[in-house]
């Protein structure tokens, strides 16, 4: 076994031997990787703050969001160079940190990374700002008086998740609005972060010291604590309950933006299940399934199929199923650790019970060879939606029509998020709106579900506007001013 | 049938050859006369032919035990039924048909002289666990019924009802054991102890039993008691009853089985358990259900032969390594976490739970 070493965290000001080091250790294969990851302490920590917000103060928050947008376009286009030592470093190793299969974190990359370049970030701050430059200097507003965005004087991530890079949202998020930024990195994923700090320090120097990757292991308070109390804002991935902890221990007046965990899923029209679309909705969505081995927030678990089209919706599944075992000789599913074995063992167990202890009837079926790297369940019936075991396990359920599977789904609105739709454009919008009023906050095509496109408000929130601070110059202040000009009459 | 399982147990141990062959025995019994269970062997692809070896029997999910009837003989109003505790959220339980208890019976006889009682005659066994006529359904309550009847002497007392622990009765029979140097035996379910533990401390109490007592403890803590380490559960069982640890001993079983193992105390953790000739296990990946490669972990499957009239072969929940003369058990297979940001069917099920 060959072993590796990699250091993670980025640490402005602080030597490598004045911190302590804790080792993550990540096995792929015939390959051992051990990374580095920094334990500060809660002195350090404060320190590392106040370095942050000074330097940001100085540095980022007096250039123009065009000019960020530059910076982080440089960098992206040494990512989307596959010859850059950064992107080299990044394609070996995190398919060894994440287990997932190197092309398909190759191809993952380079597409999460073509949604940061310049055109693209800038329609990013359009999203959120019709006028972009309140970013930058006060603006006049419509109704009188004028306006500007501040951003945060330091923004704490706590990141979560080995989906590879993901730290990039919302780190890029925080740099549009000029806020010093300290992440914590996923101990699943402990790399990214790191490495795109320092690529952003080597192309923009001044911007070195406006941010921050550090580590704590779950549970040190202390360090938490140093750290948070100096955040404006805090922006956490994660489940519910590491939510409910980060929030727990933030200051009443500290803004917390929390995304949890989803759960994806998809409809399908019969105007989809013609023989001539169905097999290609089929490859769309199997695609959505293998990407990142469902692990994304957007990821689907559930396919609804509507009944009536020439393909059934079990057809439908079948072609599923065969979409997975095709993706599998192309992009493998990662080796599941014994507890992730064991959960897709237990799901798929269930399914074969269920179909053994019914008495007669149909009620569902496993689609596909026993022991393969992927499951496709088939329900006959209308099933309530919830998570299948991940890691390429789909539940396909038969309905009569797509709006009945809003009663499906309407029971769990915090955990809603992207919806898949296969459908034609009255019932798309129709739908849509039934979906919405549900909880779910992202529509988009099969086989879209796993590439949001740039600006999408992330589990429907303004990305950029929830960071910032309004200042406003209201219409009689102005006034009043005019009346202490040196030239009033 | 059941005669030639109790001629089995009887033996003094078995070559892999015995072992076998009433292992295939039982399972053509079975195949042929549980009907659920022959149609799960066919969807294994495990037929009469292919089935060469104890390892080639399928083994059925401990789940299928709620699902599936699984039995040969027709159910009777005489049968005795275990069920699981269901201590996770489902309402179903699972339900071991039992037609007869005298190969549950031997069977636990057999094992708990040799592994508890160490070849003991009758001891003060307090037991720390209701009664089987307050939890009729319960496998651990007929166990420890029977360990009183056939091992514990006329002063042997239970100290658990439906109120909860009887602590002051429980001390004063510790007091006495002590006062008097009678060996005293306490079992019962690890979250008892961990009660008793709590209780001690909080009266400021301990005991220094006399040579020969011991402690059996089972089951884990089942959400029923706050979660220790068993490190220091046994450092503090040990402290406040002035038991060495090598005699703190745990047994493991399970409903669906009728067989039991133990280990030979805990003075380290975790102990190596092993069981009887009666009942092998192995280490799988629960996925392929092969085999793990030595010094993996892996899920265990058990095969029982004191199980005649359901199945002989489960797959389990729980995560086990190999070790010298049995396994480690390292606790059960559970919190799967996301990886990502995709939600887990454990946090759906705590947030779906009323």
């Amino acid at each position: 076994m060959t072993t590796l070493h990699a250091t993670a965290g980025y640490l402005p000001g602080l030597a490598p031997e004045e911190v302590q080091w804790q080792p993550l250790v990540f096995e792929s294969g015939a390959t051992r990787l051990e990374v580095a990851v920094p334990v500060l302490s809660p002195l350090q920590m404060t320190a590392l703050a106040l370095r942050v917000k000074q330097a940001s103060r100085l540095h980022l928050k007096t250039m123009t969001v065009s000019q960020i947008v530059a910076v982080v376009d440089r960098a992206i286009a040494r990512l989307l160079d596959p010859a850059d030592a950064f992107r080299i470093q990044a394609d070996r190793l995190l398919p060894i940190v994440s287990g997932y299969d190197a092309d398909m974190v190759r191809l993952g990359l380079t597409a999460f990374f073509k949604t940061f370049r310049e055109p693209q970030l800038h329609r990013f701050v359009a999203e959120d700002f019709a006028n972009p430059k309140l970013l930058d200097e006060f603006q006049p507003r419509p109704k009188g008086g004028a306006a500007r965005a501040f951003g945060p004087d330091l923004l704490v991530h706590s990141w979560a998740g080995n989906v590879p890079a993901l730290p990039l949202w919302s780190l890029v998020c925080g740099l549009l609005v000029k806020a010093g930024n300290i992440g914590k990195l996923p101990s699943a994923e402990p790399l990214f972060a790191g490495l795109f700090a320092r690529l952003l320090a080597e192309v923009h120097p001044p911007l070195a010291d406006c941010l921050a990757v550090v580590w704590w292991k779950g549970g040190e308070e202390e360090q938490a604590a140093a750290l948070y109390a100096e955040a404006d804002t805090v922006l956490a991935y994660g489940a519910n309950d590491s939510l409910a902890e980060i929030r727990r221990q933030l200051p009443v007046t500290t803004r917390f933006l929390p995304h949890g965990h989803k759960l994806g899923f998809g409809l399908v029209s019969a105007a989809a299940l013609d023989t001539l679309r169905a097999p290609g909705t089929a490859r769309l969505a199997a695609w959505d399934v293998m990407r990142y081995d469902q692990q994304g927030c957007y990821s689907p678990h559930v396919f609804y199929v509507e009944r009536g089209g020439k393909v059934s919706p079990r057809e439908f599944a079948q072609y599923l199923a065969s979409e997975l075992a095709s993706l599998e000789n192309r992009f493998p599913r990662r080796v599941l650790a014994l507890e992730d074995s064991a959960a897709v063992a237990g799901w798929r167990q269930a399914i074969e019970l269920q179909s053994m202890s019914a008495g007669g009837e149909f009620v569902s079926e496993l689609i596909g060879e026993d022991g393969a790297a992927f499951g496709v369940a088939y329900a006959d019936e209308a099933r309530t939606l919830a998570p299948t075991a991940l890691n390429r396990s789909l539940q396909v359920v038969a309905v009569d029509s797509l709006e009945q599977v809003i009663a499906q789904v309407e029971a769990h609105p915090p955990f809603l998020q992207t919806a898949g739709v296969a459908a034609t454009p009255a019932e798309l919008f129709r739908l849509s709106e039934l979906l919405g009023a549900a909880g779910v906050t992202r529509i988009t095509a099969i086989g879209s579900m796993t590439s949001p496109e740039a600006g999408w408000h992330h589990d429907g929130r303004f990305n950029l506007l929830d960071l910032v601070r309004m200042v406003e110059i209201e219409q009689s202040a102005e006034f009043a001013s005019d009346k202490l000009a040196p030239y009033a009459d | 049938m059941v005669a030639d399982v109790l001629a089995f147990i009887e033996q003094d141990g078995c070559t892999d050859d015995d072992f076998d062959r009433l292992a295939l025995r039982l399972f053509a019994h079975q195949y042929g006369h549980n009907q659920a269970y022959r149609r799960f062997c066919q969807r294994r692809g495990a037929t009469l032919r292919n089935v060469k070896r104890w390892s080639d029997i399928p083994a059925v999910p401990i789940d299928a035990f709620k699902e599936l009837d699984l039995r040969c003989e027709p159910s009777a109003a005489t049968d005795r039924v275990f069920m699981t505790s269901g201590t996770t959220r489902s309402e179903v339980k699972g339900r071991h048909h039992h037609p007869t208890l005298a190969v549950y019976d031997r069977s636990m006889i057999r094992n708990f002289s040799s592994r508890f009682m160490h070849g003991s005659g009758r001891m003060r066994l307090g037991i720390l666990f209701p009664t089987e006529t307050v939890l009729p359904n319960s496998s651990l309550a007929h166990y420890l019924a029977l360990a009183v009847s056939e091992f514990g002497t006329e002063e042997s007392r239970y100290f658990v009802s439906p109120q909860g622990l009887d602590s002051p009765g429980l001390c004063d029979a510790l007091a006495d054991a002590e006062r008097h140097g009678v060996p005293y035996a306490l079992l019962g379910a690890s979250y008892c102890f961990v009660h008793l533990i709590d209780e001690l401390k909080q009266r400021g109490e301990s005991f220094r039993l006399p040579a020969g007592s011991r402690v059996m403890d089972t089951g884990g803590y089942k959400g029923q008691s706050r979660e220790l380490p068993l490190d220091a559960f046994y450092a503090e069982l040990s402290a406040r009853l002035g038991i060495e640890r090598s005699l703190c001993i745990n047994m493991y079983g399970m409903t669906e089985l009728s067989t039991q193992f133990y280990d030979a105390g805990n003075a380290t953790v975790p102990s190596v358990k092993s069981g009887p000739h009666w009942i092998r296990s192995r280490l799988v990946d629960p996925l392929t259900r092969r085999e793990v490669a030595r010094g993996e972990r892996g899920i265990l499957v058990h095969c029982d032969l004191a199980n005649f009239n359901s199945v002989t072969t489960i797959l389990t929940e729980d995560v086990g390594l190999a070790a010298d003369g049995g396994f480690l058990l390292l606790g059960r297979a559970e919190g799967a976490q996301a990886k990502g940001c995709s939600l887990a069917m454990e946090e759906f099920i705590r947030a779906a739970a009323p």
